[in-house]
């Protein structure tokens, strides 16, 4: 992940998460980008595509005992 | 009552021997409200007439059968982020100032079902996020130990009221920190329970599966009689652990003779230096334990910087997705801190956040094996005394690492308590882990650490010098 955005990468995802900025709000967000990248290579570790995440999905009893009607 | 504050326990105590009202405690707590919050601004709504009222229906059950437990008659404040039916519940937000919810959360409920005097609501930072703003329909709350300086957040108005003895106890919540944080910095207790010990229901979330409430007070004893009341499976919160409550106060007293403390060295050492008062306050620390009969061992982990992106990157991306509607319809209506942090996520992708997730897992399992030979972990818990609460950075996320987000990542019990004074007068902290479900023994270490020490014999002056005899 590269350690700084540009101007138009910047405004797709800002359009992209629907978020209306002035100019100055977005180079103060520039200013910080490279602080996100930081961590996002921090949690990106050799683990393999088998490596699960910490959120699992599973039933539990209550689940299992729903009456579906 | 003047300006003697009892602990909740030492209250507990005479209410139930019928030796201290529980309206002329109630009445003390809001003397002091109303001669101290102009300053310290601990409060967003105070629910007055209410408290007096539960105060005297609580005085009469008791005179009629007894104290039904150790928190009927006790005065606490909720935070403004917890549901409270029929009172205004605003997340000190422009968003939420005529929300008046009609339920209240589940933490609520069950605090007055053990007959507590709710004084009012306590000061947050917007939805529990963004630090002290000065663009808010009311002010951030100021540490008592010094009101030019923070109180760290987001559970402010809580750690303030506590210290300030407005109130016994409180609601915390946290999701990085906001409960050790404050606690840390206004020198009092606070623990964060097992992620799913007590139930987020009805509370505004931060960040969902970051998210944990707990009780804040002046020792951990008295968290100890507010997690009793508190924890408990809870079917309308998905995150609610079905586990057994033990009794968080058996232990409490029983010494800590044989007990393992791992100490994090290189948290506060080389990950990031604290300053040379909280160092102190953890080496004294760590000689008062061995002075128990505690057994000191070294503990290495992943640096906390690798904890503090995991946690961040959760946070920031849950948050965002928990206020999308109101970022993309209403941004201008949050605090200029909020809107910064709603900003950042959407420099967050859907890939790394999933990566931040895995990682998640590795870190657990990093500390589950780190504390198979130990009962409790022992780190900072701030890198210093209060700042001036006008010198809090505003892109704090990335200001320094946090102490506390590795046992928000991690889901493990965590409690901080006061750990002495730094160079400035302001309180220091340590903070204590345990195991997952293990409050007991945290509550334990903590427990034996405060008696053994001289740091709860002292409230901020302001508390105890500016109250009318």
């Amino acid at each position: 992940m590269p350690a700084d955005i540009s101007d138009q990468a910047l405004d797709f995802l800002l359009a992209r998460a629907g978020l209306d900025l002035s100019d100055a709000e977005k180079a103060e967000l520039k200013t910080v980008y490279a602080g996100i990248a930081q961590m996002a290579e921090r949690v990106r570790q050799p683990r393999g595509r088998m490596a699960e995440l910490a959120h699992v999905y599973n039933f539990t009893a209550s689940d299992l005992r729903e009456d579906p009607a | 009552m003047t300006a003697a504050i009892p602990t909740i326990a030492e209250a507990a105590r005479l209410i139930a021997a019928r030796r201290l009202s529980p309206v002329e405690l109630t009445r003390a707590c809001l003397d002091r409200v109303h001669a101290l919050d102009d300053r310290l601004h601990a409060f967003v709504h105070l629910t007055e007439e209410r408290a007096l009222a539960e105060a005297r229906a609580a005085e009469a059950a008791i005179m009629a059968g007894g104290a039904n437990g150790p928190l009927h008659g006790i005065p606490i404040g909720l935070k403004d982020i917890v549901d409270t039916k029929g009172i205004p519940t605003t997340c000190q937000s422009k968003i939420l100032q005529d929300n008046i919810p009609d339920a209240d959360a589940s933490c609520a409920e069950k605090l007055a079902a053990a007959g507590t005097v709710l004084i009012g609501k306590t000061t947050t930072h917007e939805f529990a996020d963004g630090g002290p703003s000065f663009d808010l329909p009311r002010p951030p709350a100021r540490n008592p130990w010094d009101t030019a300086h923070f109180t760290a957040g987001s559970s402010s108005g809580t750690g303030a009221g506590v210290a300030a003895g407005l109130i016994l106890g409180g609601i915390g919540t946290d999701t990085g920190g906001s409960i050790r944080g404050p606690a840390a910095l206004c020198g009092i207790a606070g623990i964060k329970p097992t992620y799913g010990l007590v139930s987020r229901a009805g509370v505004a979330p931060a960040a969902f599966s970051l998210d944990h409430i707990g009780p804040m007070a002046w020792t951990a004893e008295d968290c100890a009689l507010m997690l009793q009341v508190l924890a408990g499976h809870d079917p309308r919160d998905p995150a609610s652990a079905a586990h057994p409550v033990p009794d968080y106060t058996a232990l409490l007293g029983t010494g800590i003779k044989g007990i393992r403390i791992g100490v994090v060295h290189h948290f506060h050492e080389v990950d990031y230096k604290v300053t040379d008062g909280v160092r102190s306050g953890i080496d004294a620390a760590i000689a008062t334990f061995r002075g128990l009969g505690a057994e000191i061992r070294e503990v290495h982990l992943s640096p906390l910087q690798d904890w503090g992106a995991c946690g961040s990157l959760i946070s920031i991306t849950e948050r965002a997705a928990a206020y999308e509607e109101w970022g993309r319809t209403r941004l201008r209506d949050f605090s200029e801190r909020v809107q910064r942090r709603l900003m950042l996520g959407a420099l967050v992708s859907g890939v790394d956040y999933v990566q931040a997730v895995r990682r998640r897992r590795e870190l657990r399992a990093e500390l589950h094996a780190a504390m198979a030979e130990l009962d409790v972990v022992l780190t900072a818990s701030q890198t210093g005394e209060a700042p001036k609460i006008d010198e809090v950075p505003k892109w704090d996320t990335f200001a320094v690492p946090s102490f506390t987000m590795p046992f928000n990542v991690a889901g493990y019990p965590a409690i901080t308590v006061c750990a002495g004074f730094g160079a400035g007068g302001l309180p220091v902290a340590i903070q204590l882990v345990g195991k997952p479900f293990q409050e007991p023994t945290v509550l334990r270490v903590a427990d034996a650490f405060e008696k053994a020490t001289p740091f709860r014999d002292a409230r901020p002056s302001l508390a105890t010098t500016s109250l009318p005899a």
